[in-house]
């Protein structure tokens, strides 16, 4: 019974578009509530489920879930040709993932209530974006993964040419080619994975029982990690991030920032190192010489920026840096650093999205420098932007606290000096942070009110719902991060292990 | 004969349709819809048949010298599909005209050619011989160059009618040549003799094959003799250019595979670097060259040059991966085209066929944007559309005997071809719209034509019973 719910999850946004297909446009109203109903729906079935995988928690469902300890988990054949199989399940990591995406999607679609132009189109393809990510964190099989992982494209710069602001061809298409880019390498390096593994599988849970030959990993792990790095923002490939953010409306920032980027991190540490672990020790300590641009200079440049989503945008690429130097810590608590990271960032950045997107809606500018005294006539959205601001820079009490501090305990506790160096740089940066966004909320809560802003309302119903989600969201994994922790733990500890007892050839290349 | 087998009768069918659909203008007028009934009947009636052979038979030969293989039907299934969509794409071009041309006649005699150049197309799969062989390839190229030059008043439809000859017959000299080397080479023109005598290669086979791949090369606008493609496209009429990009293509790639996994078996190996080498080129060619394309049908002619390139990857692979690609590649790719030229049709059919008629086409008629976009989606292979997979098939063909040179490559060029796809998309869905475009209608043929391609190109990848079915008994 439960599995087939956990299927439900990335069917229902489907079934809903397909519902909504015949039904005029005209009717913008019972189509935009069937849409809200299912999203709604989809929220409590992914809480039910995490509930129940709680209960369940530390047990594989069957035999051939055993590598990852899943739950939920269906093997279907699905095209015979290439071999693939439907095949999906749940373990703490992914459904954590899924909890995340369940949140931010239902606070997209209300928050798009009222967005111009053709809102039929526009929530099918909110829910396409969703059955999209659904998809990315419940396979288990590489082609269905990928399927899902690249599904993004498409609907994301339909959303942003469609629907954005500015320059949004521009934005639309930086977005969609990088993150095009960054899958192709994917593609390359998976067909790799099948042939090159002599088991002809596209599992992950098979793959992970093989040691893949040396020299093919040496050369695919970093294609691999750089490909799913371009979606997480890793530098060199942050680039398409902050233009993409700007122009898309504020559903797809939300959506892009709070969940797709993580789709990157997930694929890194699900199928990259895990698969790869060999070459994974290898290559990891380059990649924390490349943190320092995302942790360090992030943080300088949003202080740089005055368009607000912007300085959202590079915001989100430095704590997006601390999930990679979690990850290439290779450490039990800097994997769990990561992971809470990727979960706690999520809403973080959600809120952060939502607030400006509200915001935006009522001043029409994103400038700061334009704007000021929005505490007066806006308290609630005032006090939701800075929360997701204090939450960002690591006050307690808040996710991001838990999640940041996790991550620099496990990356000190890697032995070498680089990390080392790093972590310290990263827990000095947060200074950089606490400063941009005080300076931002300053300049635009405070100060001087333009006399335009006069007529201007705070939040309605529907707005504060969306904000009061999401800082509960927040405040939970701040106030009782142990739970969640645990469940992380256990699964996180399979890949660990896998990592972990993978021995580096002394040559590097050859063994 | 005293028996004819059942497997030949689409055969047969198609065979006669072309005389019955020209024979019956003795009888009725030129604007009479008799002749277009004929072919649409014969034409679902033989696709319907082909349905009905039963896979997993291997070869059928027909009087020892008409190969009807599981790869055939297939093949087969793919030509009269694009025939039938290329009939009914062409229908209203006879009431009125478009992309700022007036209208055709003749429709009967149009159709009639049609039909004539997808047997010729059934004829080279079918070939058991190199003479069969080259006598396909003409009876399938021969009714383009007509069909190319079908509108007499129009004087860039001669102009590229003109090229596409010349082009043509030097390319079937460059063909006849090679045929004639390997017949030197082998000492008999039948196929599994050859294959024989090239498990001992000598430089004459490679004489021949380097100018079979140069005929070969102009027909399926491989590098560097893809030049007339893009004249040829935009001077055709719009049916016919689609028929030319579906059909001519396939019958092209048929040959190829025939070659390739017949006579030229035995030196497939050491024929692989030079596929790559020509996949590779073409396919960066071809998006390089759609890169800076302002007019529609342009920009189809470089895209199809690329997706040339990429159907040759398939060919690295070994036969039963290969055929499968490229089976599964042509069906998604003859929809995927027929979808995106029937939006250009609708369009063309009131205003220019150029970017600039496509603004703001979202805001004005969504459905058919949105068709527009999931055709342009599928060619840029964008999951969950069916072109995802045909290319996913074809990189899986690639990669399965190591070349992930050009695997990687290949995918890092879809990059670049993405690029451009969205531009046709972003003309549609981000350009604001000019006020002095005609509005658009649609007939109702054409409305449910392209819903009908829009589902099928959704679902045909995802839903895995229909292609599963398809190869789960194919022998190769």
């Amino acid at each position: 019974m439960d599995t087939l719910l956990f299927n439900l999850i990335w069917l229902i946004p489907l079934f809903t578009v397909l519902v909504c297909a015949p039904i005029p446009g005209a009717k913008a109203k019972l189509i935009k509530g069937i849409h809200g109903v299912s999203a709604t729906l989809v929220l409590l079935l992914v809480a039910y489920l995490t509930y129940r995988l709680y209960t369940l928690s530390g047990t594989p469902a069957n035999e051939a879930a055993a590598p990852l300890l899943l739950q939920f988990f269906t093997d279907i054949p699905w095209i015979a040709a290439l071999n693939a199989h439907y095949m999906v399940g749940a373990d703490g990591l992914n459904m954590f993932l899924l909890l995340l995406t369940a949140v931010i999607v239902w606070a997209g679609v209300f928050v798009s209530w009222e967005i111009k132009g053709n809102q039929k189109v526009f929530f099918a393809l909110i829910q396409m974006l969703a059955t999209s990510v659904y998809g990315v964190f419940m396979s288990m099989d590489l082609v269905l993964f990928f399927v899902f992982y690249e599904m993004e494209a498409l609907c994301m710069y339909l959303m942003i040419a469609g629907y954005g602001s500015g320059r949004k061809d521009y934005g639309g298409k930086k977005l969609t080619l990088t993150l095009a880019f960054g899958s192709s390498m994917i593609l390359a390096t998976l067909f790799g994975l099948y042939f090159e593994s002599g088991i002809h599988s596209w599992s992950i849970m098979e793959l992970s029982k093989i040691t893949i030959p040396m020299d093919f990993q040496m050369w695919a792990f970093p294609l691999m990690f750089m490909g799913f790095a371009v979606s997480s923002s890793l530098f060199p490939f942050h680039f398409w991030s902050p233009d993409g953010h700007a122009s898309a409306p504020t559903a797809v920032s939300m959506l892009a920032a709070g969940v797709m980027m993580k789709m990157g991190a997930y694929g890194c540490l699900r199928i990259a190192m895990f698969l790869m672990p060999e070459a994974a020790k290898i290559w990891l300590p380059w990649v924390v010489a490349f943190l320092i641009f995302n942790v360090v200079l992030g943080p300088f440049i949003a202080l740089r920026h005055k368009d607000l989503k912007y300085i959202t945008a590079y915001s989100s690429i430095s704590h997006l840096g601390l999930i990679f130097l979690g990850l290439a810590a290779i450490t039990p608590v800097g994997l769990r650093g990561a992971a809470l990271q990727m979960i706690s960032h999520g809403f973080l950045t959600g809120l952060f999205f939502a607030t400006i997107g509200m915001i935006y809606e009522r001043t029409h500018t994103r400038d700061i420098t334009q704007m000021g005294g929005i505490m007066r006539k806006m308290p609630f959205l005032g006090v939701g932007f800075v929360i997701a601001g204090f939450a960002g820079l690591g006050l307690p009490g808040f996710s991001g606290f838990v999640a940041e501090s996790t991550i620099f305990i496990g990356a000190f506790g890697q032995e070498s000096t680089l990390t080392r160096i790093v972590t310290i740089l990263a827990i000095l940066s947060i200074t950089t942070t606490a400063v941009y966004i005080l300076q931002t909320a300053n300049r635009m809560l405070h100060g001087n009110m333009p006399a335009k802003y006069e007529t201007l309302t705070d939040g309605c119903f529907r707005e504060k719902l969306i904000i009061v989600v999401l800082v509960a969201c927040l405040l939970l994994i701040g106030i009782f991060p142990g739970w969640i922790s645990n469940m992380l733990d256990q699964s996180i500890a399979p890949i660990f292990a896998k990592i972990s007892a993978a021995t580096a050839p002394v040559n590097g290349i050859g063994g | 004969m005293s028996y004819i087998p059942n497997y030949i009768i689409p055969d047969l069918l198609l065979l006669i349709l072309p005389f019955l659909v020209i024979g019956s203008r003795l009888f009725v007028k030129d604007n009479s819809k008799i002749p277009w009934r004929i072919a649409n009947i014969g034409l679902v009636l033989i696709f319907a048949l082909l349905n009905f052979i039963p896979l997993a038979g291997g070869s059928r030969f027909f009087i020892n010298n008409w190969n009807v293989s599981d790869f055939g039907i297939l093949m087969r299934e793919v030509l009269v599909l694009s025939a039938i969509l290329g009939v009914w794409l062409s229908k209203d071009y006879f009431n009125h005209g478009g992309d700022g041309k007036p209208a055709m006649n003749q429709i009967a005699e149009f159709i009639g050619t049609i039909a004539f150049a997808t047997f010729g197309g059934i004829t080279v799969i079918s070939a058991c011989d190199l003479l069969t062989f080259f006598l396909g390839l003409e009876i399938a190229t021969i009714p383009m160059y007509a069909l190319t030059a079908w509108n007499k008043r129009d004087q860039l439809g001669s102009e590229a009618a003109t090229k596409y000859i010349l082009m043509g017959s030097v390319a079937t000299a460059f063909e006849l040549f090679g045929f004639s080397y390997l017949y030197g080479f082998a000492g008999t023109i039948r196929f599994d003799a050859i294959q024989t005598a090239a498990s001992n290669p000598n430089p004459l086979l490679w004489i021949a094959i380097l100018f079979l791949f140069c005929g070969i090369g102009f027909k399926l606008t491989l590098f560097p003799f893809y030049t007339w493609a893009p004249d040829v496209y935009e001077g055709a009429p719009t049916p016919v250019t689609a028929v030319l990009s579906v059909t001519s293509k396939a019958t092209a790639i048929a040959f190829l595979v025939m070659l390739v996994y017949g006579p030229l078996a035995p030196v497939r190996e050491q024929i692989a670097p030079l596929i790559a080498l020509l996949a590779g080129v073409t396919l960066f060619v071809g998006n390089l060259g759609a890169l800076k394309q302002s007019r529609l049908r342009r920009f189809m002619a470089y895209s199809s040059i690329a997706q040339a390139g990429y159907i040759m990857i398939a060919l690295l692979g070994d036969s039963a991966m290969a055929k499968t690609a490229i089976i599964y590649y042509l069906f998604v790719y003859a929809l995927s085209n027929y979808l995106a030229f029937f939006v250009f049709g609708i369009i063309g059919h009131h205003r220019e066929e150029s970017f600039d008629s496509l603004r703001g086409l979202s805001k004005q008629n969504v459905s058919l944007a949105v068709a527009l976009a999931v055709a342009m989606f599928s060619l840029a292979g964008i999951p969950p559309l069916a072109g995802f997979f045909g290319k996913f098939h074809l990189f899986f063909s690639g990669a399965s005997t190591g070349h992930y040179g050009i695997v990687v490559f290949a995918v890092l060029n879809n990059v670049l071809a993405l690029y451009y796809y969205l531009q046709v998309i972003k003309s549609a869905w981000a350009d604001e719209a000019d006020e002095h475009l005609t509005p658009l209608r649609m007939t109702r043929r054409q409305r449910w034509v392209i819903v009908l391609l829009t589902v099928a190109v959704i679902l045909i990848g995802i839903l895995p019973f229909l292609s599963n079915n398809v190869f789960a008994g194919f022998t190769f």
